[in-house]
């Protein structure tokens, strides 16, 4: 690659360049919003870190919000704010443990406030075990926020504006089987069965998410069975083998760090999300509410608040059997939140 | 920092404003260039700045010490200085944990229990670059084929220049230094010849190294099973060829960028997959480092000069620090070992065999090299020698047996990929891609560019890190 030689004609090059490529990438776009792919944020680590730096400076009426996928969807954050006046910071992870998140906020900031904390029964009361799936998801999360560089930072904050607004960009390190980047396109890409995984359920996206981390199922699913049935199929799938938890391990090492946080002034607040279907009769046989919810409240001596006690939270219906529809997932923070208010859970709004 | 990062774009765009622009005189735009290489370093991790201070610092006062001074034994000590310091930081950052463990290893295989708390030390990245292109200044002025840097700002831009600072090219002093003695400034030409350039290295590292080869190749080597045959030989071929689009998209990046700015740096590849033998496998990978390790330590060491024995020594010693030079563990010193009995064994019959070469036996030949250069990426890749054995076993032996990690599209990807790479490299033996650019004219090869620049923004990676910011 000497200097000497330089090709003739480079600008004609170039110009050739700069057409097709904006002809090949606007085309591109618009297929994709021609398939009725629309510009969403990825729910990705470069999100969670920003979302969890929050947490660092608190003012004294703040919410953190942490749990599985099921406080990411049922709780909305608009409809809090409404409410409240105060905007949550969702730390949730959707298949994620929330125990080492509530580890990391007592152990590494000095975060008093109000934590939620979501109980998604599988999850949160699986073996304690940093190898495992649920806790090495959300770990993985936590680490890379306390790792993320300056230029992590920097190339998060420019790609919102882009993910924001091009449907292209759309891609999530969940790796959905729907994703479109090029890797995605090419895994997606299936010829007969060689290693036996190929016949494992197509997992779709059936979210959207914004920068505040709120998060609501899509339309589609929410109103298409076909979709949800997708949905259901890959739940099946991922519990087919799901057995039964076992006693008292989270609900000992969670009881240590909430006196920790009790003990210098943090509100804390257990919240058990509705499931239905396929979920509801796998949770009642692998964690039955008596021998993990109660003794978890027993044990914590924190409140609980499990939907099959209030009126107001329960006959909810979830399409694909584990989280709420956008709507209903307004009225659940509504019912939600006016029960903390009455409680005194959390501070009454102030009228300004 | 990384490349391809939306970061880097913003960055590089008011470096050129700033640069191009009629704000700066040449003394200050060397200043913002400096000030810039800082930020391009230390977005990544502030305070590990220092050690890029300290060495220039040590090298410049160094240098200046050793051309100036008459007497002998101060000027040795001045070049210690610089030696002790440089290497003294890589035996530190990089080898500390390295030479704990195996100082661990050796005490309890002694009989004496100790277990020392873990050191937790970061790895500053690029520092095996920077050290040895540092350490490079001082060798060349102590043996007088260099004068030193006529100014420290000079010094400290060549020391940290950012398109090369944290993954090579490593660049020589000589080469370097004296292009920023006068002004420089890129005609279009070269400046759009830099960009297709850096399209080409971006190209090569989000879509081919990321995209189409790390998948097949983390799943062969995080595997843990025994596997097929057909999937041990399409991991080793992906990491081939991801470690390749990787490393040489890196040094591509950085010379479309130098074009760019005006500079030249050297080439660091040149289609090494389609070399017909080692000597010129080394001659065409990471050629900044080979002619490193060839003049600063093969050549001291004896080179060629005291005969065979001392000559196979030499070549084996180098290869095996190369290989260590890559990272702290043993599987990259049995990699550099393989090399050195690869080479050794090429001069032992190079002479033996006399025969015309032409196109099919040179490509029989290249294709020879190519499979025995895989067998060695196996010790380069694998977290350990039981993981390389396994893969190495299932490369011979794993016919029709083993696990299947990959399904078929996926083996057919590697496999018709990795021979297009094979192909392409042994047909560009003899052509660079100005050539073939030229010759395919304006229209193929605007459309060919326009396909990387599509192919890189529906890839549009998390900014994975290049694989040699490691080393």
């Amino acid at each position: 690659m000497s200097r000497s030689d330089t090709p003739l004609h480079l600008r004609k090059t170039l110009w050739i360049t700069i057409l097709f490529s904006l002809i090949s990438v606007v085309s591109w776009e618009f297929f994709w919003r021609s398939r009725g792919r629309i510009p969403d944020l990825p729910d990705d680590k470069f999100l969670w870190a920003q979302t969890r730096a929050k947490v660092e400076n608190p003012d004294a009426s703040s919410v953190v919000i942490i749990g599985s996928s099921r406080t990411l969807f049922n709780l909305q954050i608009p409809e809090w704010q409404k409410m409240t006046g105060v905007k949550p910071i969702q730390l949730s992870t959707a298949g994620g443990n929330p125990i080492p998140v509530l580890e990391d906020i007592i152990e590494h900031t000095n975060y008093a406030g109000t934590l939620i904390v979501g109980v998604t029964p599988g999850i949160f009361f699986s073996k304690i075990s940093k190898d495992s799936r649920s806790w090495s998801r959300t770990q993985k999360r936590i680490d890379f926020y306390h790792k993320r560089t300056y230029a992590d930072r920097l190339n998060h904050f420019l790609s919102i504006p882009l993910q924001n607004n091009l449907a292209f960009l759309t891609a999530s390190e969940n790796e959905w089987a729907d994703d479109i980047d090029l890797k995605s396109l090419l895994r997606a890409t299936k010829w007969g069965v060689r290693t036996g995984k190929e016949n494992d359920p197509p997992f779709n996206s059936f979210q959207y998410l914004d920068i505040d981390r709120n998060t609501r199922m899509s339309d589609r699913c929410a109103h298409d069975t076909t979709f949800a049935n997708t949905v259901k199929r890959v739940w099946k799938s991922h519990n087919k083998k799901a057995k039964k938890s076992p006693k008292d391990e989270a609900v000992l090492y969670v009881s240590k760090l909430v006196k920790k946080f009790k003990d210098r002034g943090g509100n804390i607040v257990f919240l058990r999300s509705p499931s239905t279907g396929f979920y509801k009769e796998q949770e009642a046989k692998n964690q039955p509410r008596e021998e993990f919810w109660d003794v978890l409240l027993e044990k914590t001596g924190v409140k609980g608040y499990h939907y099959d006690d209030y009126e107001s939270l329960k006959n909810f219906d979830c399409p694909e059997w584990s989280h709420l529809s956008g709507e209903d997932a307004d009225k659940f923070t509504n019912a939600f939140v006016t029960l903390l208010l009455k409680d005194n859970v959390l501070p009454q709004p102030q009228n300004n | 920092m990384v490349f391809n990062s939306l970061g880097f774009i913003v960055f590089f765009a008011v470096i050129l404003v700033l640069y191009y622009g009629p704000f700066l005189g040449w003394v200050n735009k060397k200043r913002m260039l400096l000030f810039s290489s800082y930020v391009f370093y230390g977005l990544w991790n502030p305070p590990l700045i220092i050690l890029l201070w300290i060495s220039t610092m040590v090298d410049w006062i160094a240098g200046n010490k050793i051309y100036h001074e008459t007497k002998p034994n101060r000027r040795k000590f001045w070049l210690w200085v610089s030696m002790v310091v440089n290497l003294g930081f890589l035996a530190f950052f990089k080898y500390g944990n390295f030479l704990l463990e195996n100082f661990i290893s050796f005490v309890n295989l002694a009989g004496f229990s100790y277990e020392p708390l873990p050191m937790n030390i970061i790895l500053p990245m690029g520092i095996s670059f920077y050290t040895f292109q540092t350490m490079s200044y001082t060798i060349d002025v102590y043996q007088r084929k260099l004068e030193p840097a006529k100014t420290f700002l000079d010094f400290a831009l060549y020391v940290t220049f950012f398109p090369q600072l944290v993954a090579g090219p490593i660049v020589r002093a000589g080469d370097l230094i004296t292009q920023f003695y006068e002004e420089k400034k890129a005609t279009v030409d070269l400046f759009i010849w830099g960009l297709f350039l850096l399209t080409l290295g971006l190209f090569e590292k989000i879509v081919m190294a990321d995209t189409m080869f790390s998948g097949a190749a983390d799943a062969v080597f995080n595997a843990d099973k025994n596997l097929n045959f057909w999937d041990a030989w399409a991991g080793v071929l992906a990491f081939s060829a991801q470690i390749f689009f990787d490393f040489a998209g890196y040094s591509t990046c950085a010379i479309g960028i130098s074009y760019m700015l005006g500079f030249t740096l050297t080439d660091n590849f040149l289609y090494p997959y389609g070399s017909i033998g080692f000597s010129e496998f080394w001659r065409r990978w990471h050629i900044s480092l080979s002619s490193w390790l060839r003049d600063y330590l093969y050549i001291p060491l004896g080179g060629n000069r005291f005969g065979l024995t001392r000559m196979y020594v030499a070549l084996m010693l180098t290869m095996l620090l190369g290989g260590l030079w890559h990272g702290a563990a043993w599987t990259f010193v049995f990699w550099g070992f393989l090399h050195g009995t690869y080479l050794i064994i090429e001069r032992m019959l190079k002479g033996r065999f006399r025969f015309e070469m032409n196109w099919w036996n040179g490509l029989l030949l290249a294709g020879l090299t190519f499979t025995l250069v895989n067998i060695t990426w196996v010790f380069f890749r694998a977290e350990d020698f039981a993981t390389a054995w396994n893969i190495i076993t299932a490369m011979v032996t794993g016919f029709g047996e083993g696990e299947k990690v990959l399904g078929y599209f996926d083996l057919t990807k590697v496999f018709v990929l990795s021979g297009i790479l094979f192909l392409t490299h042994y047909y560009m033996r003899h052509h660079t891609v100005r050539m073939v650019t030229s010759s395919a004219g304006p229209w193929i090869t605007g459309i060919a560019w326009a396909t990387m620049v599509f192919l890189i923004c529906i890839s549009h990676g998390q900014g994975e890190q290049f694989i040699y910011f490691q080393f």
